[in-house]
């Protein structure tokens, strides 16, 4: 029944179709649209046909003929194709007529069409269409068939469609020939020549009529218009013919097996071989090498992803936190991130392979088979993920086993690119790769916290004591450091940390929560840091920098302000480098007799008494008694045979958090010099007690006076030589004096006050306290490299002190001589004894005398020669000797360049003694120094 | 067919019209009808297509050449 409906329809269109030959010759299709008996839908069609029938007989018999042969030639067609090739989309179908509209430059037709198309899916109920599909396409084809046709009529040349087979198709295929009558064209349609191939046959009959070059004018069926675009056609046929017979393996399965090898799965074709380490069609399969070439470098996107993957799974899953911390951690995230990017390209093209778009009719009708995804267009779009998977796959291969800071300052030197898709792509990353860093960064900056479970920040901390705290608590590891914070910056985010550390724990401040936060209002950052990330080391900077100024400042004010720093080093100076005058004057004078004693006799306790007593004779007493609690004598260890003088010294206790300043070693050092500067301030003392009992007094005028000839001339040899030695060594000894204190030590002081003023933090304040201390040393010979002369030093130091002895026990002696010869003479003067018993006495004093002084005299002769050889020494070393300073000391000491004479000349011992022209020297070096 | 139905009808194949027009398909109303009650009755548009292609050619060809038969 439904057959008969069918047939009788086609039957009708048929008749509408043809021409009524009746009408004359020239009567186009259009005549038969005059017949208007409209038969919608009307079963039976035989009422059209005794119409046409009825309206010319001899006509209407042919047409009748043909008619009929229309109308089996209709049946087949439309029996040979009972189901539709493409899919049942409508939406589909009107999208791409809308879409060929507009490319027609029919926008406007292009809209009305839609509206058509909407109004006609409105409609529901009977009486409606249910197959608009069907119908949308039909109109489709019949306009593409009318286009076609005007297009050949017009004779210019085809559009060339883009599927391989639409131009083979075409034109390639040469008509029947001639014999093939159109009756074969009709009949042999229900073999597997497609319409296409007889519409072809009848276009190229069409054309051979119209282009008039057949060679065979009376059929007209051969096609011989042979242009380029059919050899050329040709050729590509029979590629295709080829191609198709070798491939076993369908395009469509390549491309949907490629999609998975992407995903890092293994497809039905395309497997991961771990011999060549990569995905490549099975050798079982038969496709052709190019195929397989493109397989296999398409799939490199595969297997970078697979490497990425792996390191993703290994880190974050199996291996414990420890491996790889904070930074790795988000290393993986930014890693998973962009890899969700590529999942959605994968799941789009995966969309592509599996729906594909329903391909426009070529230009002759043939279908294009092949889905919208070929191999070329898939590495067109893997081109991008391309180059985004093998940067990440070759960070990860760099970053395998770095962690923290130097995870960071690895993807940072990658970053340093030309490319700018390069760049972008890792700055991307790495603003996720550091903001745990960053973070750590600025915690420590602002809170002096060091955030680090898994050792990734540069900074490490140490427990130490609290004087310890500043110098060792906290230093950097360079390997943790990332390249694109520089040196410097990093140096000043430590000791701000420091900075905050040390004045929380060590001087219990809170002050610097204050001016961490004016620091980060100044910067700008806000306070979770969320602004600070790579790519902002200016910023980081900025800030780091600011917090550094406001913390030193803080730490510097407090320093001096509270702890009273500058006090203390001035008071240092005063007493330990025997600043104040007076007092260690007082202090000599108290504590000189006693010292003389053995060492193990001495009770610190006793001497603590003394020290009382000096400071309060003296201006100390008005110092801050802060100071002078801490000042306290301290008895170095000693061994047997030691004085006194060898183990008293004077020590400073300083409290946190000035231990930072002067720690152990620091203390040790002022002790040395206080050391050295103690001996030269008893040899100065004892010389100038010397000068107490040899300065000219009647006693010993008298005593020279009384002695007569040979007594009195060696008494006055003996004593003149004393005199001269004494003035010599004094000379040595005040040169010296003056020398330590104005050149070493006040000098090293304003530098020090000076420096002090321009530090800006702690550290430079140490270091400025180091370079006093230094230099301070240096100069006083007491450095490694004056080693020689502070023994010579010593040595004259010593034997200055025996000359001491020496002159006061000549003295003495010669005092008791003389109040025992005044006795003498006044127990002479009562008595009146007899003058040769006087004379006996005072020969025999005067013999003592002799044999004493005789004694005494050698006994000077041996010391000046010891002394002149030492000093000669001392000073012929002081040139020698590096440092500049140490110059202005032999200048002082050898003004008249007198030593220098000596050394060179060849004079006795005896001559040096008699001259004395050091007298001279000393006014010009006053003038020198006044 | 009740009223509505054959009005719906009738603005179904003017819409259709008015779109074969836009096409260019060429086709009138009567024979778009006759073809939109073929593929109502489920023919395949396909063969449909080729069907009226191939007429419309079997009927130029009458009209040109002056036939014999």
């Amino acid at each position: 029944m439904e057959g008969d409906v069918v047939s009788d329809l086609v039957r009708q269109l048929v008749v509408r179709i043809f021409p009524v030959v009746n009408r004359g010759g020239g009567g186009g299709g259009g005549g038969g649209e005059k017949n208007s008996s409209s038969n919608v839908a009307s079963s039976n069609g035989s009422s059209g046909q005794p119409l046409r029938k009825g309206s010319c007989a001899a006509a209407a018999v042919v047409s009748e003929s043909i008619v009929d042969r229309a109308h089996r030639y209709a049946m087949r067609i439309i029996g040979s194709r009972i189901s539709p090739s493409l899919a049942n989309d409508e939406g589909a179908m009107a999208e791409a007529i809308k879409r060929q509209l507009v490319q027609e430059n029919r926008s406007s037709d292009a809209l009305t069409f839609a509206d058509l198309h909407r109004r006609l899916s409105l409609q529901s109920g009977p009486g409606s269409l249910e197959n608009r599909w069907s119908l949308l396409y039909l109109l489709r084809a019949i306009s593409d068939d009318q286009r076609r046709e005007r297009a050949e009529t017009r004779g210019t040349a085809f559009p060339y469609t883009s599927t391989l087979s639409a131009p083979a198709v075409r034109g390639g295929l040469p008509a029947l020939p001639e014999n093939v009558s159109r009756s074969n064209n009709f009949f042999s349609l229900g073999e597997q020549q497609t319409p296409a191939a007889a519409a072809a046959a009848a276009a190229g009959e069409l054309r051979s009529q119209q282009h008039s070059q057949a060679i065979e004018p009376s059929s007209g069926v051969l096609i011989l218009s042979k242009d380029d675009g059919d050899v050329r056609a040709a050729a590509v046929a029979e590629y295709v013919e080829i191609h198709q017979t070798e491939t076993e393996v369908t395009e469509m399965a390549l491309v949907r097996d490629i999609v998975y090898a992407c995903q890092g799965i293994d497809g039905k074709y395309v497997k991961f071989n771990k011999d060549a380490d990569g995905f490549l069609i099975e050798e079982t399969f038969r496709v052709p090498r190019a195929t397989r070439t493109l397989v296999r470098r398409l799939c490199e996107v595969g297997w970078l992803f697979q490497r990425v993957k792996n390191h993703i799974s290994e880190s974050l899953e199996d291996g414990p936190l420890e491996a790889i911390g904070t930074v790795g951690q988000a290393f993986c995230a930014a890693l998973q991130e962009e890899l969700s990017d590529y999942y959605r390209l994968m799941a789009v093209l995966e969309g592509q392979v599996h729906n594909p778009v329903p391909f426009m009719l070529t230009s002759d009708g043939m279908k294009s088979t092949g889905s919208y995804l070929s191999l070329r267009r898939l590495s067109v779009w893997l081109a991008e993920p391309l180059v985004r998977m093998r940067l990440m796959a070759v960070l990860v291969d760099d970053c395998k086993t770095l962690r923290g800071g130097a995870m960071a300052g690895a993807i940072h030197m990658h970053a340093q690119h030309g490319d700018p898709l390069v760049r972008t792509f890792l700055r991307r990353l790495l603003r996720q790769v550091c903001s745990p860093l960053f973070e750590m960064v600025r915690r420590w900056v602002l809170e002096g916290e060091v955030d680090d479970y898994y050792g990734e920040f540069f900074v490490v901390a140490q427990a130490v004591k609290a004087e310890l705290l500043w110098r060792e608590g906290y230093q950097l590891q360079t390997a943790m450091l990332p390249s694109f914070i520089p040196e410097p910056l990093a140096q000043r985010i430590l000791r701000t940390g420091k900075s905050i550390n040390f004045l929380r724990v060590c001087c219990s401040d809170q002050g610097w929560a204050q001016s961490a936060a004016d620091a980060v209002a100044a910067a700008g950052a806000s306070a979770s840091g969320g602004s600070l990330g790579y790519g902002e080391t200016e910023a980081l900077e900025a800030l780091v920098v600011e917090a550094a100024g406001r913390i030193d400042k803080h730490l510097i004010q407090i320093m001096y302000n509270r702890y009273r720093f500058r006090d203390h080093c001035l008071a240092i100076k005063r007493y330990l480098l025997l600043g104040q005058g007076d007092f260690i004057q007082y202090l000599m004078d108290l504590v000189g007799p006693e010292l003389v004693m053995p060492a193990n006799t001495l009770s610190s306790f006793k001497l603590s008494g003394t020290l009382e007593s000096a400071v309060r004779a003296s201006n100390a007493q008005y110092d801050d008694s802060d100071v002078l609690d801490r000042l306290r004598v301290r008895m170095m260890p000693h061994s047997d045979g030691d004085r006194g003088w060898d183990v008293f010294s004077l020590d400073y206790s300083v409290r946190d958090p000035l231990t930072t300043l002067f720690t152990e070693e620091v203390m040790g050092k002022y002790l040395k010099i206080f050391n050295f500067l103690w001996r030269l301030k008893r040899v100065e003392h004892a010389l100038s007690a010397t000068w107490q009992t040899m300065k000219p007094n009647c006693a010993i005028a008298r005593l020279s006076l009384n002695e007569g000839g040979g007594g009195q001339s060696q008494l006055t040899v003996v004593l003149r030589r004393c005199q001269t030695l004494r003035n010599e060594m004094n000379h040595f000894v005040t040169n010296l004096q003056y020398y330590i204190m104005f050149e070493v030590l006040e000098y090293s002081w304003a530098n020090f006050l000076e420096e002090m003023e321009e530090a800006h933090d702690l550290d430079e304040l140490i270091a400025a306290h180091d370079k006093y201390l230094g230099s301070i040393l240096e100069k006083a010979l007491l450095g490694e490299r004056s080693q020689l002369l502070c023994k010579t030093l010593f040595a004259l130091f010593d034997l200055i002190l025996r000359f001491r002895g020496l002159a006061d026990r000549l003295y003495e002696n010669a005092r008791e001589v003389q109040a025992r010869s005044d006795i003498a003479l006044r127990e002479k003067a009562k008595r009146d004894a007899p003058k040769a018993r006087d004379g006996q006495r005072r020969l025999s004093t005067a013999h003592l005398s002799g044999d004493f002084l005789g004694s005494m005299g050698e006994e000077m002769d041996g010391l000046a020669v010891e002394y002149s050889s030492l000093l000669e020494g001392f000073i012929a070393q002081l040139p020698a000797q590096q440092h500049v300073d140490l110059k202005f000391l032999s200048f002082r000491l050898d003004f008249s360049e007198f030593y220098t004479q000596q050394h060179m000349g060849m004079s006795t011992s005896h001559l040096r003694i008699l001259r004395n022209p050091l007298k001279n020297t000393r006014p010009s070096w006053e003038k020198k120094c006044g | 067919m009740d009223g509505v139905g054959v009005q719906r009808a009738r603005e179904a194949l003017d819409i259709a019209h008015v779109m074969a027009n836009l096409l260019g398909t060429g086709l009138d109303r009567q024979t778009l009808s006759i073809l939109i009650a073929l593929c109502e009755h489920g023919v395949n548009p396909e063969a449909l297509a080729a069907v009226v292609k191939e007429l419309r050619r079997e009927a130029a060809a009458l009209s040109a050449t002056p036939s014999p038969v």
